[in-house]
């Protein structure tokens, strides 16, 4: 946060909902961004590139006879500004009338911005020299395992961003945010037989970062438990998901409850509200207010406050996730979801189960524990996943061989159902995540 | 009145308001703690979209994109620093964040601007989307939508969507290049969603490129558009799922470029081979490929989405062959890694935005036709798997590839049969490209709607391929 950043950008914000409203705009919503980004990336011990810079930007939905138009730009000369604003209530009228658009009515004062900690003040202090350290100590840790034969480089990167939202209903609000992360990248193996995976620590605050050896461990672990894979037969298994890969299909579970894909028909759980979806074990929620967390924030795009709201509840679809826009079509509430046209997660996550992965793996006669996917592969409209994996193949409850270039394939439908038991060790440095989980059964291509 | 510019005859000097001498300048900081080169990426970009869905015009939407990268390289290090603030003070802390690179060491002299590379003719701009009504491009919208809606009562759902964007760059360097470059792009997309018996199927198509509003009446009408996306969903109502297993694979021409994109281009990009961590590092010169191919990176094409006529470093790009007859022969080369590896740059280097520094990047690659009838090629297979239409892939540098298949055919006795939903491809580039059998005489390119990510820059790409048979791959099925 540059100072002064925060009080600059309201003041130009609400100039712009003013001017907005001058114009003929019945509605105008007005977002003013200033990042300041920090990136240093290294290779071989030494500095590969070095990034250090700061840009704004605004964004305008404007809205005249219930007719929808958005613009944005990081040229905040008053003339482009006013220009875009006023072409944006021109090209309003062209579109079609919707009783369905408009802003929400606005909200309560307090949004408690300080309980939920998104800034550490030490962050854009950080010493450049001490950033560039952390990088060079996390790759020099990790290489100095022999079974590395190749790096794409250590990272370290911070951001800094103060965001202001107005709206014509009254609505002027601000907070800042600070991120940062270090990862690194590797390779093991020689050519032919390389295998590489990263790992990687990212918070809110500078002190919740795991320590550089920490991360290389983790990165050395991920990539030499790969080496020399086998393929497998084609064949239907116990699927153990990895943490990251329970992501993943957060993510994707994300795509088919979000209310817009809802009114579009593009998920396969569109008129699936209130049915049993999933087993016992799956109960998920979004939350924007847990603190400390990067996928929190007081307020979503549009202003509305953001809350607590469980989606699936011991199997059981219980909300969509909606903006102002898809909860009046649907006619359900807004959940605090809403970015731009769309809607975005906040902490989406499957809720931890009781058992250590070790006690899930050790249950299983023989399976995959999935480490690694690649591809796109998922389709919401029909819940199907198709994607390329690398796991780890279980016999008799222990880990026996990796296992590469097989396919798992199934649909999320049946996947929820056959959650078996959820882990209680879930990675929650993503905003969309969750533990350890076991699948019952997938299918698993290979030759 | 639309996603207009100032003009676009305005000189580039009035439109960045900068002067040749503020931008010697501001070189001159970039280079004042030493370093071997430095450039200046300016850019100005205007975008406009309309999106219908639920019958109606949704919303419209336009954006401006402005500010300018520096970029100081000091042997295989670069320090880069970018603003969306166009006033000197901003821009001299822009390139002194980026002079940090060079600590020590002498600096390279900013010559006066005077070299500019060859302007090549690639865009179609006969009626220029930046100049274009408002309502003209409604109209194509909702001529792609009813189409797809029109095509079959199964459709219950369209949203399409006109995107266009007039990209203006300036770069200049320390070398003494100076050199402009105004880029069109157009694309009008649609998906459609079928039902029957309470399942649920989508199809998508989309087409345009470095084009004007008039591609549409010609190379791919809205309606040709939305009937493909809804065929495309209504078909797949039909589907079996897809098998699980090896077996023989034919690529259907234009789409399957994907495959090519995954499994050869992104390792064919010079960084990940100077820096060893690409399987071809060490190839070049030997064979990683069946005779049958020979694969081209051609940003040259006119009119094609992926095409430019110079890249993001000011570098006049080339068609570039990478495998002829299966030997390996070339690489993806940006300045930086072309200075490294001692060649010559190939024009590929490109960049998202003025926030990003450029890497090596694909334009439009292709295999190149072969001799083989593309029946003869579908005869050829008694049992296996026809892969028709795509969503996209992914590789890693150990030559791991997947792409997805959105829709397919079951090949039953050398004849396409049971249409077949969604699945993912997987295997070892080299070991695939090796297992081609025939390359058929049909070379036709995809859709021109296609974007690729690398290292979280998005450009946009084409790419295309004939018929292809490959011995065998797995595919990722679930029966």
């Amino acid at each position: 946060m540059k100072p002064g950043a925060a009080a600059e950008l309201r003041s130009l914000a609400q100039a712009l909902v003013d001017f907005g409203r001058s114009k003929g705009a019945d509605e105008i919503e007005v977002s003013a961004g200033d990042s300041t980004e920090f990136t240093v990336d290294v290779r071989r011990g030494k500095v590969e590139n070095l990034v250090e810079a700061g840009s704004r930007q605004a964004g305008f939905r404007v809205i005249v006879d219930k007719k929808t138009a958005y613009a944005s730009s990081s040229d905040l000369s008053r003339e482009t500004l006013h220009r875009l604003i006023g072409r944006a209530v021109e090209r309003a009228r062209l579109a079609t009338s919707d009783d369905f658009a408009g802003l929400p009515p606005l909200a309560g004062a307090d949004f408690g911005i300080a309980g939920l900690r998104l800034f550490d003040p030490r962050v854009p202090e950080l010493d450049p020299a001490v950033k560039v350290k952390l990088a060079l100590e996390t790759e020099r840790a990790a290489l100095a395992d022999k079974r590395i034969t190749n790096s794409h480089g250590a990272s370290f990167s911070t951001h800094v961003t103060t965001g202001v939202l107005a709206n014509s209903n009254g609505f002027l609000q601000d907070y800042d945010e600070t991120f940062c992360s270090l990862s690194v990248s590797l390779q093991a193996g020689r050519t032919g037989g390389v295998v590489e995976d990263f790992w990687f620590s990212s918070g809110i605050r500078f002190q919740d970062l795991a320590p550089a050896e920490e991360v290389a461990r983790r990165a050395v672990e991920r990539t030499v438990r790969q080496l020399h894979p086998r393929k497998i037969k084609t064949q239907s298994v116990p699927v153990v998901f990895e943490p990251l890969q329970t992501s993943w299909l957060m993510g994707f579970l994300f795509a088919c409850v979000s209310g817009v894909s809802v009114y579009q028909k593009t998920t396969f759980l569109a008129d699936r509200l209130g049915d049993l979806i999933g087993s016992e074990a799956v109960t998920v929620v979004d939350d924007g207010l847990l603190p400390g967390r990067p996928g929190s924030r007081p307020f979503d795009s549009e202003g509305v406050p953001c809350g607590r709201t469980v989606v699936v509840d011991r199997g059981r679809l219980r909300s969509f996730l909606c903006n102002v826009y898809a909860g009046r079509k649907l006619g359900l509430p807004a959940t605090g979801n809403g970015e731009g046209s769309g809607v975005s997660p906040n902490n989406f996550f499957l809720q931890p189960g009781l058992k250590t992965p070790d006690e899930i793996i050790a249950s299983m006669d023989k399976g995959l524990v999935l480490i690694k996917t690649i591809g796109h592969g998922l389709n919401p409209t029909t819940g199907d996943i198709s994607r390329g994996a690398f796991g780890l193949w279980v016999e008799r409850g222990e880990i026996a061989y990796p296992v590469s270039e097989v396919t798992i394939a199934g649909n999320l439908g049946q996947v929820l159902k056959d959650i078996e038991v959820a882990g209680n060790d879930p990675e929650t440095q993503t905003p969309v995540h969750g533990p350890t989980v076991k699948v019952r059964e997938m299918t698993v291509a290979g030759t | 009145m639309t996603a207009g510019l100032r003009s676009a005859r305005l000189p580039f000097q009035d439109r960045f308001g900068l002067s040749a001498g503020d931008l010697r300048q501001v070189l001159g900081i970039a280079l004042a703690r030493g370093g071997d080169f430095a450039d200046l990426y300016l850019e100005y970009r205007g975008y406009s979209s309309v999106h219908m869905e639920e019958d109606i015009i949704k919303d419209t939407a336009e954006s401006v994109v402005m500010g300018m990268g520096i970029r100081v390289i000091k042997g295989d290090q670069t320090g880069y620093g970018f603003s969306n603030d166009l006033a000197f003070d901003k821009l001299s802390r822009a390139a002194r964040a980026a002079s940090a690179i060079a600590l020590t060491g002498g600096a390279a002299k900013v010559r006066a601007f005077g070299k500019k590379p060859v302007a090549l003719k690639l865009y179609s701009n006969s009626e220029p989307a930046h100049a274009a009504s408002l309502s003209k491009k409604i109209k194509l919208v909702q001529e792609a939508y009813a189409a797809a809606q029109k095509h079959n009562p199964a459709v219950v759902k369209v949203a399409a969507s006109l995107q266009d964007m007039v990209q203006y760059v300036r770069i200049v360097n320390s070398e003494g290049l100076s050199v402009e470059d105004a880029r069109p792009l157009v694309r009008l997309t649609c998906l459609a969603v079928a039902e029957k018996n309470g399942q649920r199927e989508s199809g998508y198509s989309g087409g345009g490129g470095r084009v004007g509003l008039e591609y549409f009446d010609r190379e791919y009408t809205p309606r040709d558009i939305g009937r493909d996306a809804a065929r495309e969903a209504v078909g797949l109502l039909e589907a079996v799922p897809a098998p699980a297993g090896e077996m023989p694979i034919i690529l259907s021409p234009g789409h399957s470029g994907v495959l090519v994109h995954e499994a050869v281009g992104h390792l064919l990009e010079a960084d990940f081979n100077r820096k060893k961590t690409s399987i071809f590092w060490n190839k070049m010169g030997r064979v990683v490929a069946s005779e049958l191919v020979t694969i081209y990176d051609d940003p040259t094409i006119p009119f094609f989405r992926g095409s430019y006529a110079v890249d993001d470093e000011g570098v006049t790009p080339r068609k570039t062959c990478l495998i002829r007859k299966g030997v390996m022969t070339g690489l993806l080369q940006d300045r930086l890694s072309a200075r490294l590896m001692k060649k010559r740059p190939t024009g590929h280097g490109r960049r998202q935005d003025f926030t990003c520094w450029p890497v090596p990047r694909m334009s439009t690659i292709y295999i190149a036709a072969g001799g083989h009838d593309p029946e003869e090629i579908v005869r050829s297979v008694k049992k296996g798997f026809y892969a028709d239409r795509f969503q996209g892939g992914q590789v890693e540098d150990s030559g791991k590839f997947t792409f997805s298949v959105s829709s397919g055919f079951l090949v039953e006795g050398g004849r396409l049969t049971a249409p077949v939903k969604q699945a993912t491809l997987i295997g070892t580039n080299i070991d695939v490209l090796k297992r081609i059998r025939m390359v058929g005489s049909d070379l036709t390119f995809g859709l021109q709607t296609g974007t690729c990510s690398k290292e979280g820059q998005d450009v946009p790409v084409s790419d295309g391929c004939p018929t292809i048979q490959i011995s065998r791959m797995t595919v990722g099925g679930s029966r």
